[in-house]
């Protein structure tokens, strides 16, 4: 059964919101509609962390406390969640909670602007985890930019958190928010408004029936480039089907030959998970983007969005991944190599879906990952490398290489490969092997890096990748 | 006598418990009245063109729309430039960036305007746009006439010095990116008169460039600002077109309208940090002092004049940082560009003017193949000789030397820089830098008339409880709780008996920019000004009702403490005011001692100096320019700070900032004029892993202001961005170590890992040679 009323839990009672405008943000909603003006807009593109919430999502009868950008979420998001904002972190006798009053001591808030965010994304550390090591409170606030403290007080304030007791009104409370959770959390979505139409549907087989009568709907997956469309472009999407809610396609599977990932795992998840296998795809996934955004963006979501410089393109052609699409009757795997068209198009037809991605494990290789930036936390890539080898007998076997940034789609190194294949590492052989780079590839100049960069930098990686194998150590400033 | 009492009070910042929960409102939280409606701008896609048509049939049309604004529609100055006209609200004829603002609608709806501005058909005719400092140097295309300073004969010391270099440098242009954007909200009164909250540094010229706008009074304007979201000179003038665009949408339909700039919009239109291009030479003897120097120094300005001049002029004045420079000669263009104008940022051209000599003094080590340390501290002014600026003016104040000596110690400057040497000799890949730099920053507006500020004190009789109002804007350095501060102190109060209220051009008029560092210097001392009058109100009163010979009193835990008579404060008050005794004043202060010949360029345009000094430890990597700041150290003087934590967050802060401005922050424009660096996705500031793995921050422990300044403080606004000057030659040093420091690196600032991965290929292929 559908319904076209939004349900979710605010300051512990339910809100409906009855047919709203499915391209609304939940910014936007937060600060008109429940005029709570707490929550700021920094950016509207899920840059800077300024709008950040927590969303309570109910999992195995716990509640996981998610911190998500507000300003690039729509509205019917929020349907079956419990909303969290700054002000709703006071206790009913108007105390500051223990990660706001560790803001104020450690003086964490100069110009305020940024604070509110800050303590959303604290507070989902607060709630998550149970020691607070800088590991962790650093990859909390990544995706917060203050321009005023340089960060240092808001670190020393979340180390304080450590000596604090961890029981806050949201423990007390737990119980009577789950009861409220599971009453709402049942409902497929179908919005029709004016000419704009929002499905979120729970199962596989209804996304299928509205898939085929909905054939040009946008598919969202975390919808955390797609959204920008919206803030950014200032168009309408008149249809959107949100796939998040079918808990179906939020797996990760493992046979021994190949990891499935399902297309609505949130990356997250699936990047603790990968860290055992490819712990360099772990190091670069970190850095995809904030806790924010990995917290609703999804691989499907980065292969369908085919964009040069996805930072989880090169890694999974490297591994020589395969993507199973789905439409109504049949299903396809196809391997990722020849997903990729043009810039930003790929084979993905009208009426299909991303089921799932398959990466295969290669137990015996070398596998390195590499990600160029400006900045190292939350920045796109000027370069991104992957590189995945066997070495047999001190020669070279089943080389993939592949490298974002350097075309207009995420590609594959042939030529390179080609001169390493079956060689042994040798300094000829790498220097012939980073000359084939300029077969493989014609990057282009933009802000973020120019062509000749681009390149030196992505025949320096090649070499990076061997010395680091040759030497076995790593070779990074970033440990 | 009465004992001095001074302050050292770590409190937090009097909005701390409301910026964390969220009850600190900025310009777009404040309640809207019944039938808001908001507002966009439309801006122009060419970066030089003669506007041939501009249709806004569509606009008019869209959803939602209630008014479009055009030139048509302001009936008084259309400009907002501060000093000089060049900055058009809307121009009439021509385009002169990309990014100028046209025209503007007010709609139902921020998302609605947003959507109608985008329908516009705007036809031009497009002309050649000049974007780089070398092409209008070339085709002198200038905003202002070029300055030059000169002292002594440098041609002669450079000729007759042992040791020469020539080369050229550049510093990046900077985006502000205070996490509030650009925004104004404007409610129409009666009498046409209206009421303006703006998100700015400068509410008494935002009053008076609407005023001239409309063609009517100062007094028919009033603009308030509680507090803004971050300014760093990117609201002293930047807000004003909005502000004013925003009124004359409310003028025009009689509604309240808010005028919320999207970020990319903001970043496109508004002005940034001027980046400088410097041609050089210099004549050094053999233990490298400087004996000679010739700069030649060009700024990209953008459309207008703005702040241009005061910001070269600083530049000019900083150009000998702490060094003693016997023969100095710098010509100073300001070039012309049709980019955005480029406007005040923390630094103010200070930092830009230091950057110069830093690299020159740098140069001039590694052509000796000496420690840049020695040589910095061998040019330093020294106390009784060799202290006359290059613009006349004598330092009495100067600590660098004793800053400079307990950083190198504090911070094991010499072992680490062994250590360093070793690895790099260890690692071919992976190299270390390090590097030690001093800062000395002037304090005072340059233009003497702005050193001025007022302030407003109400004591209400029936508590007791104090109401402060100053000219001070709250941007995040503190100004508010370090005011109060004073206050409470001066009246022997406790801290929460003093309210500092929004800053109004109602209250106090005529003031200065929050800016120049200057902001609680200047208006504390108005404030307790104003607290000096009213302790004279009630002197007098207490000496004519207990006939009392003195009228010297302690303000001391809450009470009032006359030889022979002690009151409860809240006591006295009630009985003053029974006894009709004025508890309200106004306050005022100028800055004493200044003086500043601009045509001549000699003077004395500051109270007093600032001193810093700062050790970087970099790491970077040789095959791709990655780069990571592993320990830095600061020893930064903050005279007899008033609030220890808030001068350290601003320490700490600044430097941050200054490293993102010569390392990440990258300014981008195309060859045709349009910005493309104009969100976070694309512009890049520090986040938290950028900032250094080991931060030790020191306030200088004996530090203590010469000069009369409230508390005897020093000022930690601008001063400590520059302590990042470290974090570039550390990363020079260790490109250098590439070629065995046998090679001086060229590289200029932002140090992005493509500009260190280019100079460390040009080394590598010394190196092979």
């Amino acid at each position: 059964m559908t319904s076209n009323i939004i349900k979710f839990i605010h300051e512990d009672r339910i809100i409906e919101v009855r047919n709203p405008d499915p391209s609304e943000t939940l910014l936007n909603f937060v600060r008109t509609e429940l005029r709570k003006t707490g929550t700021k807009e920094g950016c509207a593109e899920g840059g800077c962390g300024a709008c950040t919430v927590v969303l309570g999502e109910l999992k195995n009868n716990q509640i996981n406390y998610i911190a998500v950008n507000s300003c690039i979420m729509f509205l019917p998001a929020l349907q079956g969640k419990q909303l969290i904002l700054v002000e709703d972190l006071i206790s009913e006798n108007g105390s500051l909670h223990p990660v706001q009053q560790a803001m104020v001591n450690y003086h964490g808030s100069q110009c305020g602007f940024c604070t509110p965010g800050f303590v959303m994304s604290l507070f989902s550390m607060f709630k998550n985890h149970g020691r607070f090591k800088d590991e962790v409170i650093k990859d909390s606030i990544a995706g917060n930019l203050c321009r005023c403290t340089g960060y240092q007080p808001i670190i020393k304030a979340a180390r304080s958190l450590n000596n604090r007791n961890k029981i806050d009104h949201f423990t007390r409370n737990k119980q009577s928010i789950i009861a409220l959770l599971k009453k709402i959390n049942n409902k497929s979505i179908a919005i029709y408004k004016k000419d704009k139409k929002y499905f979120a549907p729970r199962y596989i087989q209804e996304l299928k029936k509205i898939l085929k009568k909905n054939i040009d709907s946008h598919l969202l997956s975390g919808g955390t480039d797609l959204s920008l469309i919206v803030t950014k472009e200032r168009k309408d999407i008149n249809s959107v089907i949100y796939m998040n809610s079918i808990e179906e396609l939020n797996y990760i599977k493992n046979n021994g030959e190949y990891i499935e990932v399902g297309s609505t795992t949130p990356l997250i998840k699936f990047e603790n998970y990968i860290q055992k296998y490819y712990p360099d795809f772990t190091a670069v996934l970190k850095r995809y983007g904030s806790q924010q955004i990995r917290n609703v963006c999804t691989i499907a979501g980065n292969i369908a969005t085919a964009s040069p410089i996805g930072d989880t393109l090169p890694i999974l052609l490297s591994l020589d991944a395969k993507v199973v699409l789905k439409s109504i009757k049949k299903t396809k795997i196809i391997s990722l190599n020849d997903f990729f068209i043009d810039y930003r198009k790929t084979k993905l037809k009208k009426g299909q879906f991303i089921d799932s991605v398959r990466i295969p494990l290669f137990p015996k290789n070398i596998f390195k990952a590499y990600k160029i930036s400006k900045r190292f936390d939350d920045d796109i890539s000027s370069v991104c490398a992957s590189f995945n080898l066997e070495i047999i007998n001190e020669k070279v076997k089943n080389i993939k290489i592949a490298y974002g940034g350097m075309a207009s789609i995420p590609k594959r190194a042939k030529y390179c490969e080609k001169i390493l294949l079956n060689s042994s590492i040798t300094e000829p052989i790498i220097n012939k092997a980073k000359e084939a780079l300029e077969k493989d590839f014609k990057p282009i100049s933009d802000m973020r890096a120019s062509r000749k960069y681009r390149m030196e930098v992505a025949k320096n990686l090649l070499r990076k990748c061997f010395l680091e194998i040759t030497q076995k150590k790593l070779i990074r400033v970033m440990d | 006598m009465i004992k001095e009492i001074f302050i050292q009070d770590k409190r937090p910042h009097e909005s701390g418990a409301k910026h964390v929960s969220g009850y600190a409102n900025y310009t777009d939280d404040i309640s809207e009245p019944e039938g808001t409606l908001y507002g966009a701008i439309g801006w122009a896609k060419k970066s030089h063109a003669i506007i041939k048509k501009i249709d806004l049939k569509n606009v008019i049309k869209s959803e939602g729309v209630v008014a479009v604004v055009t030139s048509k529609d302001i009936p008084g100055r259309n400009d907002v430039g501060p000093v000089y006209d060049g900055d058009p609200i809307f121009p009439k004829k021509k385009v002169e960036y990309f990014g100028q603002p046209l025209f503007a609608v007010a709609a139902k709806s921020t998302e609605l305007a947003r959507k109608a501005v985008l329908k516009a058909k705007i036809s031009y005719k497009t002309l050649k746009p000049i974007i780089k400092i070398k092409d209008a140097l070339k085709k002198k295309s200038f905003v202002l006439k070029a300055q030059t300073i000169k002292k002594g004969d440098p041609v002669k010391g450079i000729r007759e010095a042992v040791n020469s270099l020539k080369g050229e440098f550049t510093t990046g242009s900077q985006e502000h990116f205070a996490l509030e954007g650009q925004v104004a909200f404007v409610i129409p009164q009666e009498d046409n008169d209206f009421k303006v909250y703006s998100s700015t540094q400068h509410p008494s010229e935002t009053q008076q460039i609407i005023a001239k706008m409309l063609g009517q009074k100062s007094n028919t304007i009033t603009v308030l600002v509680r507090r803004i979201g971050g300014g760093f000179g990117g609201k002293e003038t930047q807000s004003f077109i909005f502000a004013a665009v925003c009124t004359l949408l409310a003028k025009k339909t009689k509604f309240p309208v808010k005028l919320r700039m999207d970020r990319d919009d903001d970043i496109i239109i508004t002005g940034k940090r001027h980046d400088f291009y410097s041609e050089y030479e210099v004549g050094y003897d053999e233990l490298g002092v400087i004996e000679g120097l010739k700069i030649k120094l060009a700024s990209r300005c953008g459309i207008s004049p703005d702040l241009s001049g005061a910001i070269n002029a600083r530049a000019l004045l900083h150009i000998d940082n702490a060094y003693f420079l016997a023969n100095v000669s710098v010509e100073n263009y300001l070039c012309k560009t049709n980019t955005s104008s480029s406007t005040a940022f923390r630094g103010f051209g200070g930092n830009q003017g230091m950057m110069v000599i830093e690299n020159i003094i740098d140069n001039i080590a590694r052509s000796l193949k000496k420690d840049p340390s020695e040589i910095r501290r061998r040019n330093f002014y020294q106390k009784e000789k060799k202290n006359i600026t290059h613009y006349g003016m004598k330092i009495e104040d100067n600590i660098i030397h004793e800053i400079f000596d307990s950083l190198i110690s504090s911070s094991n400057y010499k072992s680490r820089q062994l250590n360093i040497k070793k690895f790099n000799l260890e690692n071919k890949y992976l190299k270390k830098g390090i590097a030690i730099t001093p800062v000395k920053f002037g304090i005072s507006f340059t233009t003497l008339h702005l050193n001025q500020a007022g302030a407003l004190v109400h004591i209400y009789y029936n508590d007791g409880s104090v109401h402060v109002n100053t000219g001070a804007v709250e941007m995040g350095q503190g100004t508010y709780t370090k005011i109060a501060q004073l206050a409470a102190n001066e009246l022997g109060l406790p801290f929460n008996k003093i309210k500092v209220s929004a800053t109004r051009t109602d209250k106090v008029p005529n003031t200065s920019a929050s800016a120049a560092s200057s902001t609680t210097d200047l208006n504390g001392a108005a404030a307790l000004n104003a607290i000096h009058k009213i302790k004279k109100n009630l002197a007098s009163f207490v000496q004519r009702k207990y006939k009392m010979k003195n009228g010297e009193a302690i303000y001391e835990k809450g009470l009032v403490k006359f030889k022979g008579k002690s009151f409860r404060f809240s006591s006295l008050i009630k009985e003053a005011y029974l006894n009709r005794v004025s508890l309200s004043s106004s306050g005022f202060y100028t800055t004493p001692k200044i003086h500043f010949n601009k045509k001549k360029f000699l003077g004395r345009p500051f109270l007093y100096f600032c001193y810093g000094a700062a050790v970087s430890e970099v790491l970077i990597d040789t095959l791709t320019g990655e780069n990571k700041i592993l320990r830095v150290d600061i020893i930064h003087d903050a005279g007899r700070a008033i609030n220890p934590a808030i001068e350290l967050g601003q320490i700490e802060g600044g430097f941050v900032q200054g490293a993102g401005w010569l390392t990440m922050e990258e300014v981008n424009w195309k060859s045709n004029g349009q910005l493309i660096t104009h969100s976070p996705s694309t512009y890049k500031i520090p986040a938290v892993n950028d900032m250094p793995e080991k931060f030790n921050v020191e306030i200088y422990k004996y530090g203590k202001n010469k000069e009369n300044v409230v508390n005897k403080s020093k000022t930690t606004g601008e001063p400590p961005l520059m302590n990042a000057m470290s974090v570039f030659f550390a990363i020079k040093d260790a490109i250098a170590s590439v070629d065995d420091y046998n090679t001086t690196p060229i590289i200029s600032a932002p140090a992005t890992p493509e500009k260190i991965l280019m100079s460390i290929k040009k080394l590598e292929r010394n190196h092979e040679k």
